[in-house]
């Protein structure tokens, strides 16, 4: 089961277009879901993702205009609970044990969030945390000039191998991740 | 005579019998041959051949037939050229078969007889094809006319005199040749016309496509003019290029005008594949000659002259999906651009004339890229001498020249030809971009024009618009020519270089302007280009005008939000391809950017304005990395924020307020990273303009929430305050947030303050502003408000979020949260979730209170050796 | 036979000199055969023997007189009993006496003048014959041989043609031309039609050689016609401008010289028929002798080399007329045919205007090229191939053979006149 986790795209405030490298990556029909950290800014992209694949889940970023994006989410994925948050409303933003408190507030396996635009994964009292990153690398003031990138989980029963896609100069490198559930 | 084409059962039956009778007789015929009994032979093609003299049959049945009689015939032929071969001549055999009684079957006999003739005695070619092409006046009839024509051009294919100077005067030179194919020629053409008038008018739409079905037997004779190899450039100008052109202009019909003239110079790709692949003719063959017919084409030329049933080669009269023959080579239009394109001003009204002028420009345009520019378009002038020949300035001419004798010629075709011209600027003279901005004023003169007779009938009518129809033809066409230089250049800023273009958008109406908009800037968007000066800037935004502010024509409805909102979005797309290397040319760029854009209204600079303060914002951080190279480098960044203070203004004034408080959040945080002289006043500045805005503009309880959210955790990253400026700023925060009015909303938002008064220790440094006992009112506060909840499963959320909190600033080293107080919140949860009937809620509150158990109990059996720990807390 | 039955009675045979070298014509009997006969020329010596064979060897053969007769006669079909001499020569080969055995006798008529050529019609009989008798007291012993003449003429190579416009006025003007007015029996005629005016829906074109036999004077003048050939030139219908070329071949047909006034007995004429047939099958035609005469064999060198064919000169090139495709202009021409010789003739029937008996060159001499002739020939005009199938009558092939709707339309409506005015006639009849 492919899930796409990507998001902080902010088309056009911060960046005219998604990488073309990615956007050749990204093929439809082979990704089952897709998990967006938000900031899509426009409706379009979010029509983008959903060329991409039907089962598109959205949480609201701070500049995303569409109100109806819901501030946090809980998707299950084969036997993982996947919680999906854009994280400006963690403080301090990016904290371990803020997003922590998140995790268990939703009692998730997995906590998606995005906003710092710097990619992480990490375990944390065994909990699996993903930030996918911006992916399109887009400004953020706090972070100097971001990295494209996104995340490509393969979810089998209980383990999820995540794949990193990262745009480093002209190219795509792709790091490889495993996480089980305890 | 007409034919009188019957229904389609009719036809088949008709043809069936043909067939039938064909099928017996050449049994006999070849029977006969075997027998050696020629007379009786003879006696049987004529017989079959008497078939062809029918007038019942379609002129898709006639093919038919005649194919399938050709094909015996051929039969005949090969016999008699071995008999002949062998040296038994029968006597006279060219007179015995003119014995023949009916004119159809007799010529078809006499041309097989004499390519036999011919091909075994090469003294009689010169003689006998005269006698062929002369005898072959006797019919008439347009389709059987055309059919014995066809075949006598199918038989001579390979035996027309290609020389020179012939080594015999009497096998005839090439001038022979070309005689013999414009006289068959000129007599196909006359024949095929005439098949327009006759008959009754009403059927005039069948007669049409019978002859367009039939218009390849015409064309075939410029094939084989173009197949002759000894044509020199010279013939080609003074025999064969008038010969055609008199018959062609001469014939007075449109349907056989147009045709013929694209014929000669229609392009067929292939042919340089052709060539390529080396088939076909010996020695030096331009491109254009060894193209045959597009599909068959390639198997066909190599068989040519290897004895193939003449029948093959026509096989593509009724297969083909566009009947078109080869052509000249590109050399030779070169020499003759002038007559050819006078002679088209001399065809008739109904002439498609824009249809040939513009194949011709598109085989010139491609020979040009072939040669990957290349061309020689030096030419050998009669005296001998050599002119550049300006193709550009010779169709500019001409075209003028039509366009102005044509007074009849819809202003759609007058701009079809301005398209050709484009493209061939365009493309054979890739140089000289002052030839692609002349045809695009003239463009713009034949619009004028446009309007002018559509207005000035009337002096009454109001003259105030002045566009074009959205998808009239005259539209498409301007659209047409508009796009072609964006999708030529794949450059705007190309594009800013021709004067002329610009105005001639204006022309649109509208929805036009907007598409031709919306295309440049997705060519722009996807050909990467960068606009790096703010003059080009200026200039790009000026040419996207209706995407930039309000037009005066723009319909007076409320817009398609959809549309709209994408159409801007591209606008601010673009905005980040307005960019320099250089700091102070960007700076330029951005403002030359929002001065263009500040007057599209708050509907346009919400999505257009975000992108230059997040390029401002960008730019000042380039400056921070400049500040060894640029002393001024702090006094630019005040400038810089200073532009952005302005442009966040123009968004509030135009009564926006969300998008703006964002923004003003994000300049605090640039600011308060950069760190340049005054900052933090700077940065206080933007802080507090957010603020302003959330006190002032935001009224929905959920975008309150949202919006001091955004605050408190913007706030909480900004470290360039001092005490003075933190201090009231907090405050300012925490009464905010216990002013929601939500209970909920303000526990939630209250605990978030804690944040603001206790950080966790820096690189091993206490937060100096650490106020651990006001960070704890904040937590307790939150807890009040909580218990204030009525609603018992909110209270006990609340309480399990706050519990987490408690822990969370202990762990962070603030010891006013005590192992009791943790202790008497979970006491509290236990009391509330005890107190709750199970629900899902209820369970979720569960899940969420044991993981945070867990979580102190993990803390609890590893203890942090820096942290407080939470010695003393019993958790059952 | 002998009045007894037991008299001596005897055979005659008449040998001629060099019979074995002498060329030999095909000449038609008045059965309708054909007979190879030893050929002479006029002024040619006729020599020979005249051998008698006696029957009862042995026994004597009393006769008054041995002679041997060289006659040239017209037999005319309606007067049998009554032919005319016009040549009987007589020589004497014996004296009356006995004859005891087998005996030859030379003869010769030497330079024999043959003013006429042999000739078999319809109602005339032109033949010249030897006879031997052996003239007894009660019945002669007679031995008749037939021999063959040609008679031989030579004119200048270069002849007047014969050049005409001609034509219905408003209707069909047209300028044709024969390249000569007197073709030898092996000759080829060319020619070609210029199409100066063209109202009327021609549906094709045709020549035919016409024989016209007359025979008797007077009140008794029979003149019979006969087609001896039809051969179409042109298929479909041309516009004005339009230039058709001629060529025929005379070979291959039945043909003999030009006779006139044989005699006073009979005269054979010839005349090149040239006839139009519209899509209502009227017929337009123009009549013009020719003269036909027989050329010397020997000097029989190809006048016309089928190698290198001849065609008047493109009317393009002489005429100065520019072809013009387009039918709509055939503007009216001033110059119309007032003159009867330029008057057409047209006939309403599609009928010829003689006996049209369909011969085409069926009756062949043995050379080669004939034997084709017939064959080819039976694909001639009038076998429509289309109708023999569909077991219909003619006109059918140029109606609609299923009645579609358009029916009256597609029924061209019999005008008469040509309608005037009209740019072609194509939009009169869609009238």
């Amino acid at each position: 089961m492919l899930v796409l986790v990507l998001g902080d795209m902010h088309i056009p405030h911060r960046c005219s277009s998604l990488p073309p490298k990615f956007k050749k990556l990204l093929l439809p029909g082979r990704i089952q879901h897709i998990l967006c950290t938000g900031n899509l800014c426009t409706k379009e992209s979010y029509d983008y993702l959903k060329t991409l694949a039907s089962d598109v889940h959205v949480v609201r970023g701070d500049f995303d205009e569409n109100s109806t994006y819901p501030e946090q989410k809980v998707i299950t994925v084969g036997q993982f609970r996947i919680g999906l948050i854009h994280g400006h409303q963690v403080v301090p933003w990016g904290d371990e044990e803020s997003l922590a408190l998140v995790q268990r507030q939703l009692d998730v396996d997995i906590l998606i969030s995005g906003h710092t635009h710097r990619f992480e994964a990490y375990e944390h009292e065994n909990k699996f945390y993903i930030n996918p990153g911006s992916a399109t690398g887009a400004y953020s003031p706090l972070y100097r000039n971001p990295t494209p990138s996104f995340v490509l989980m393969d979810i089998q029963s209980s383990t999820v191998v995540t794949y990193v896609y990262k745009l480093l100069g002209d190219e795509v490198k792709v790091e490889r991740i495993e996480y089980k559930k305890a | 005579m007409t034919n009188q084409a019957s229904p389609v059962e009719e036809q088949e039956k008709l043809l069936e019998e043909a067939l039938n009778v064909v099928k017996v007789q050449a049994f006999q015929m070849k029977r006969c041959l075997d027998k050696s009994k020629l007379m009786d032979a003879l006696k049987h093609a004529s017989t079959m051949l008497g078939e062809l003299r029918t007038s019942l049959l379609s002129p898709k049945s006639y093919y038919e037939l005649y194919m399938a009689i050709t094909d015996e015939l051929r039969h005949l032929e090969l016999y008699l050229l071995e008999e002949f071969q062998k040296g038994r001549k029968v006597a006279d055999l060219y007179e015995l078969v003119q014995y023949a009684g009916n004119i159809v079957p007799r010529l078809y006999l006499l041309i097989t007889v004499g390519l036999v003739y011919i091909k075994t005695n090469s003294n009689l070619r010169r003689d006998l094809l005269k006698d062929l092409v002369e005898m072959c006046r006797g019919v008439q009839h347009p389709l059987r006319g055309l059919f014995l024509r066809n075949y006598l051009l199918q038989c001579t294919r390979n035996v027309l005199p290609d020389t020179i100077e012939a080594q015999n005067e009497n096998e005839g030179t090439v001038r022979d040749a070309i005689d013999f194919v414009l006289m068959n020629f000129a007599e196909m053409n006359k024949l095929w016309v005439r098949m327009q008038h006759q008959g009754h008018s009403r059927d005039k739409e069948r007669r049409e496509r019978e002859r367009s079905e039939l218009r390849i037997l015409v064309g075939t004779n410029l094939v084989r003019l173009s197949q002759l190899e000894s044509v020199t450039e010279d013939e080609y100008r003074r025999l064969v290029l008038p010969g055609i052109l008199e018959q062609v202009v001469s014939c007075r019909d449109a349907i056989a005008q147009e045709y013929l003239m694209e014929c000669i110079i229609q392009v067929l790709y292939y042919a340089v594949q052709q060539l390529a692949a080396g088939v076909g003719h010996g020695g030096r063959v331009p491109p254009a000659r060894a193209a045959r017919h597009p599909r068959a084409g390639r198997q066909l030329s190599r068989r040519d002259r290897s004895g193939v049933p003449h029948g093959v080669h026509h096989t593509v009269l009724y297969n083909r999906r566009v009947c078109d023959v080869q052509v000249f080579p590109d050399e030779f239009h070169l020499a003759n651009l002038q007559p050819f394109l006078k002679s088209c001003a001399e065809l008739q009204p109904g002439v498609n004339i824009k249809n040939i002028i513009i194949a011709l420009i598109d085989r010139l345009a491609s020979y040009s890229q072939r040669n990957e520019g290349n061309v020689n378009l030096s030419v050998v002038l009669e005296d001998g001498k050599e002119q550049e020949v300006q193709l550009f300035e010779v169709f500019s001419d001409q075209v003028a020249a039509i366009t102005q004798s044509r007074t009849d010629m819809p202003p759609e075709d007058m701009l079809s030809l301005q398209l050709a011209l484009l493209k061939l600027a365009q493309r054979c003279h890739p140089d000289k971009l002052n030839y692609v901005d002349r045809v695009l004023a003239h463009t713009d003169k034949i619009c004028v024009d446009i309007h002018q007779a559509r207005y000035c009938p009337n002096i009454f009518k109001k003259v105030g618009k002045q566009t074009l129809e959205h998808n009239t033809p005259v539209f498409k066409e301007l659209m047409k020519i508009l796009k072609l230089p964006a999708d030529h250049y794949k450059n705007i800023l190309t594009l800013i270089k021709l004067q002329n273009y610009a105005p001639l958008i204006r022309h649109l109406n509208y929805p036009g302007r907007i598409m031709i908009a919306v295309h440049l800037v997705n060519d722009v968007l996807e050909s990467d280009t960068m606009i790096s000066t703010p003059e080009d800037v200026e200039s790009v935004l000026a040419m996207l005008d209706v995407l930039v502010k309000d037009q005066s024509d723009q319909p007076t409805s409320e817009p398609d939000v959809e549309d709209f909102t994408e159409e801007q979005g591209l606008l601010a797309r673009l905005i980040h391809h307005l960019r320099s290397e250089s700091a102070d040319q960007q700076y330029l760029i951005l403002s030359a950017a929002r001065k263009a854009l500040q007057g599209g209204g708050a509907a346009r600079i919400q999505h257009t304005f975000p992108p230059i303060l997040f390029h401002a914002y960008r730019l000042a951080f380039m400056y921070k990395d400049l500040k060894e190279q640029d002393e001024m480098w702090e006094k630019k960044c005040q400038k810089i924020f200073q532009f952005c203070h302005q442009t966040i203004s123009m968004l509030v004034k135009a009564e926006l307020a969300e998008l703006p408080l964002r923004l003003y959040l994000q300049g605090a945080l640039a600011i308060s990273e950069i760190g340049f002289a005054n900052h933090e006043t700077i940065a206080y500045e933007y802080l507090s303009q957010a603020f302003s805005l959330y006190e002032d503009e935001i009224s929905d309880s959920k975008a309150q929430l949202a919006a001091i959210t955004l605050i408190i955790a913007t706030f909480e990253q900004i470290n360039c305050f001092g005490a003075e400026n933190a201090e009231p700023m907090r405050t300012q925060c925490a009464l905010a947030a216990s002013k929601l009015l939500k209970k909920p909303d303000q526990s939630r938002a209250v605990a978030l303050c804690a944040h603001l008064f206790w950080k966790g220790p820096k690189d091993g440094q206490q937060w100096p502003l650490n106020e651990g006992g006001r960070a704890l009112e904040c937590l307790k506060k939150a807890a009040r408000v909580a218990q204030q909840c009525m609603d018992g499963g909110v209270q006990a959320q609340l309480l399990a979020e706050l519990l987490g909190r408690y822990a969370l600033l202990r762990e962070r080293g603030n010891h006013h949260a005590t192992t009791n107080l943790i202790d008497a919140i979970i006491q509290k949860i236990r009391e509330e979730l005890a107190n709750l009937d199970q629900s899902e809620e209820v369970e979720q509150i569960t899940k969420h209170f044991h993981n945070t158990l867990q979580h102190l109990k993990n803390r609890m059996e590893c203890p942090d050796p820096d942290g407080l720990g939470y010695e003393g807390l019993v958790l059952s | 036979m002998s009045f007894f039955g037991f008299g001596q009675t005897a055979d005659i045979e008449i040998v001629f000199d060099d019979a074995d070298k002498r060329k030999v014509a095909e000449v038609k009997t008045d059965d309708g055969k054909k007979e190879k006969l030893l050929l002479y020329y006029d002024g040619e010596t006729v020599s020979g023997r005249v051998n008698v064979t006696l029957r009862k060897p042995g026994s004597k053969l009393e006769h008054q007189g041995i002679k041997v007769e060289l006659i040239g006669q017209i037999e005319l079909f309606y007067d049998r009993g009554n032919h005319h001499e016009f040549i009987s020569l007589v020589k004497e080969l014996a004296r009356p006496g006995d004859l005891l055995q087998h005996t030859s006798y030379p003869f010769e008529f030497a330079n024999v003048e043959k003013p006429y050529e042999v000739y078999t019609g319809a109602n005339v009989r032109l033949r010249y014959f030897l006879r031997a008798t052996i003239v007894r007291r009660i019945t002669d012993i007679v031995k008749e041989v037939d021999i063959a003449v040609h008679t031989l003429c030579s004119y200048p190579d270069v002849l007047n043609s014969i050049k005409m416009e001609v034509g219905i006025e408003d209707c069909l003007h047209i300028e044709f031309e024969y390249n000569k007015s007197k073709y030898h029996l092996k000759d080829v005629i060319v020619g070609k039609i210029y199409f100066l005016l063209v109202r009327i829906k021609i549906k094709h074109m045709e020549i035919s050689i016409i024989k016209r036999e007359t025979t008797g004077s007077g009140p008794n003048t029979f003149t019979e016609n006969e087609t001896v050939a039809k051969y179409e030139i042109m298929d479909g219908a041309p516009v004005r401008g339009e230039s058709i070329p001629i060529r025929v071949f005379l070979a291959g047909y039945d043909l003999t010289p030009t006779m006139r006034d044989i005699n006073n007995k009979f005269s054979v004429r010839y005349y090149l028929n040239l006839v139009l047939m519209d899509t209502e099958d009227r017929r337009y035609f123009k009549q013009q002798e020719v003269t036909l005469w027989r050329k010397s064999d020997k000097s029989r060198l190809p006048l016309h080399n089928a190698h290198i064919p001849q065609t008047l000169s493109h009317p393009s090139n002489t005429m100065l007329r520019q072809p013009s495709a387009s039918s709509d202009d055939n503007s009216t021409r001033a110059v119309s045919p007032m003159n009867p010789e330029n008057a057409m003739q047209r006939s309403i029937s599609p009928a010829m205007p003689d006996g049209d008996k369909q011969n085409g060159p069926s009756q062949m001499e043995q050379e080669k090229p004939e034997e084709i002739t017939q064959k080819l020939s039976n694909t001639h005009i009038e076998n429509n191939q289309e109708n023999v199938r569909a077991q219909e009558p003619p006109q059918v092939n140029e109606k609609p053979p299923i009645a579609e709707k358009p029916v009256i339309a597609e029924k061209p409506q019999i005008s008469e006149k040509p309608v005037l005015n009209r740019p072609d006639s194509e939009t009169s009849q869609s009238q």
